[in-house]
């Protein structure tokens, strides 16, 4: 492994690094221009005095200016103590670390699917040019863009919970997985058969193709390969594209996961909470998608083009 | 990428020949236009006019789709919300092409630092996931349509602002951009008063792709909660108030949900076929 490979992949996970910082700092002042002090608020519902409004704030640390209130919850972030939530007056950090299972079971199976189905529909479409598949990739496309997940979840619950009633509704894990499934296997299938087909184009397939490798093993051993690039970096859009999906079949299934934690807070207007679980969705999607295009960067070191 | 080298970016003969499935979309798309400007109006029922003794009743003469579990007409609510949700999604897409245009070009002929720090905010908003910067926003702006059409607009604008840094880039090469300025044009002047024009291209097809996304989010917004003012009639809203009854009331659901299903589909299916026809080479943009 040469030294500007390691070099390039530092480089990458710098920049994730950065972009955690970046987005801390936006949400952390987008949540602060809330109309209103979250205080007022509170004391508006709950009827607290002046002097009770004041303690409050004190414990709350709003009192002190935004970066120092910036500082304070970063450090304490990092140890893992994400303050207390306004509205159960539970610590933050126990309630994301028990719906935390739920969205990465729920996450987790859905990127595999979908993109094990994603690859290996492009693939047949590939592989076998004048069949149906090419029809596949071209519906599954149509279907991610037009559908709606929350639109697709109920008509598979309309279908196969109240029809067939093959499964029960809710804490159902397999159609959500479905659902998200399908939706990414379409944000991928396409692209990549671009990809695939305009690598058919270049030299080494038509040296291949002179030397008389077969069909499918020019594209399976030539092509592929090289089109693994453009893969990882469609992983950062679908891996964007999950953590918003996953609020919605959260909501819709009943699934006590970060999504519907992050919703809750932001309709109880229960801003700790709400900072703390985008902040860490967040995080936690930009630093996969820096750990993807590392593993991009090592495979590959001249590819520039990598985000 | 071949299509660069030609110095303009040359484009197809524009022919008419459209698929079959476009032209149904283009005619449902303006039938559901016409039906959201005027269809309210010529309905004439009150979208939130209660019948609480006929709640969550099946279709009938009166009641086309039925009512919902407050006794609402499901039909004048799905013209209603069509109105809205077309109405949030306009909006938010100028919000997104204005803003994201206007600033992409401007910090793309500020160049240096400006630049440099303009498109690296670009980057930390687009490597947020979508929905939930859309979610922080509602919860910054506040709900109504003004605020969810700008948080939804502003969810989109980044992309808009790496289309036109591309094709600045792209047009600042050719000859016409050096001649502009060798007459000693400014920069910005040269962005604005002649680049502008001859990217606009670039930046309809872009709305094109981008305009079913802000549907999707509008609804996806609405159905979680944070859409605008809460007893108005969204699709959204009412998917989500109404699949509380769908064991008793299936239309309730399936209507709304058709509908959002089918305009998106119509919007996506001629998004698509502009994107194919009119800029081949923009596909790794969209988002």
């Amino acid at each position: 492994m040469s030294r500007t490979a390691i070099f390039g992949a530092l480089a990458v996970l710098g920049r994730s690094v950065l972009l955690v910082i970046g987005i801390t700092i936006i949400v952390f002042i987008l949540l602060r221009i809330v109309p209103g002090d979250i205080v007022e608020l509170l004391a508006s519902e709950g009827g607290f005095s002046t002097g009770q409004m004041e303690q409050l704030r004190q414990e709350l640390g709003l009192d002190r200016s935004w970066p120092e209130q910036l500082l304070i919850w970063s450090v304490n972030a990092l140890c893992g103590d994400f303050g207390v939530s306004l509205r159960f007056q539970r610590p933050i950090s126990e309630m994301i670390w028990s719906a935390m299972p739920a969205t990465l079971q729920l996450g987790a199976l859905s990127f595999v699917i979908g993109m094990s189905l994603g690859i290996s529909t492009a693939l047949a479409a590939a592989i076998w040019p004048r069949s149906p598949w090419r029809a596949v990739v071209e519906a599954l496309n149509v279907w991610s863009v037009a559908l709606p997940t929350f639109c697709v979840g109920f008509a598979f619950i309309l279908i196969f919970v109240l029809w067939l009633r093959w499964m029960p509704l809710l804490g159902n894990l397999w159609l959500p997985v479905l659902v998200l499934g399908i939706d990414i296997a379409g944000q991928i299938a396409k692209p990549l058969l671009e990809d695939i087909e305009e690598a058919r184009q270049s030299a080494y397939v038509r040296t291949a193709q002179a030397k008389g490798v077969s069909h499918r093993v020019i594209i399976l051993r030539h092509v592929l390969p090289n089109a693994l690039p453009s893969l990882l970096a469609l992983t950062g859009l679908v891996l964007g594209g999950l953590a918003g999906g996953t609020v919605t079949m959260e909501v819709l299934f009943g699934h006590n996961g970060l999504g519907r934690l992050t919703l809750d807070s932001v309709l109880g207007r229960d801003y700790t909470v709400t900072q703390a679980t985008v902040i860490i969705i967040a995080a936690t999607v930009v630093l996969a998608n820096g750990l993807v295009a590392m593993i991009g960067k090592l495979l590959d070191p001249g590819r520039e083009k990598m985000v | 990428m071949t299509l660069r080298s030609a110095g303009r970016l040359e484009t197809a003969p524009f022919k008419l020949a459209l698929p079959v499935s476009i032209w149904i979309a283009t005619l449902l798309l303006v039938g559901a236009v016409l039906v959201a400007l005027v269809g309210p109006e010529l309905y004439g029922l009150d979208p939130l006019a209660q019948n609480l003794r006929q709640r969550n009743s099946p279709p009938s003469v009166k009641y086309l789709l039925g009512t919902d579990h407050l006794g609402r007409d499901i039909m004048t609510r799905l013209i209603t919300g069509l109105r809205m949700s077309l109405l949030v999604a306009v909006l938010a897409l100028a919000v997104a092409a204005g803003v994201g245009v206007v600033l992409g070009l401007a910090a793309s002929a500020a160049s240096g630092i400006t630049s440099r720090v303009f498109f690296g905010f670009v980057d930390l908003l687009r490597a947020m996931p979508g929905v939930l910067l859309a979610l922080v926003l509602v919860a910054a702006l506040g709900s109504g349509i003004g605020p969810v059409a700008l948080a939804v607009g502003l969810t989109f604008a980044p992309t808009f602002a790496l289309v036109a840094r591309e094709a600045y880039h792209r047009e600042r090469a050719l000859p016409y951009v050096a001649a502009i300025a060798a007459c000693g044009a400014k920069p910005m002047r040269i962005a604005f008063s002649h680049l502008l024009p001859n990217i606009i291209g670039s930046i309809v097809t872009q709305t094109a792709i981008i305009f079913p996304r802000c549907i999707v989010t509008e609804s996806v917004m609405s159905f979680l909660g944070l859409g605008a003012a809460p007893d108005s009639a969204t699709w959204g809203r009412m998917i989500a108030q109404a699949s509380r009854f769908f064991e008793t009331n299936p239309t309730a659901v399936m209507a709304p949900t058709l509908a959002l299903a089918g305009l998106t589909l119509c919007v996506a299916l001629i998004g698509n076929e502009a994107r194919r026809r009119l800029d081949p080479i923009q596909r790794h943009l969209a988002r």
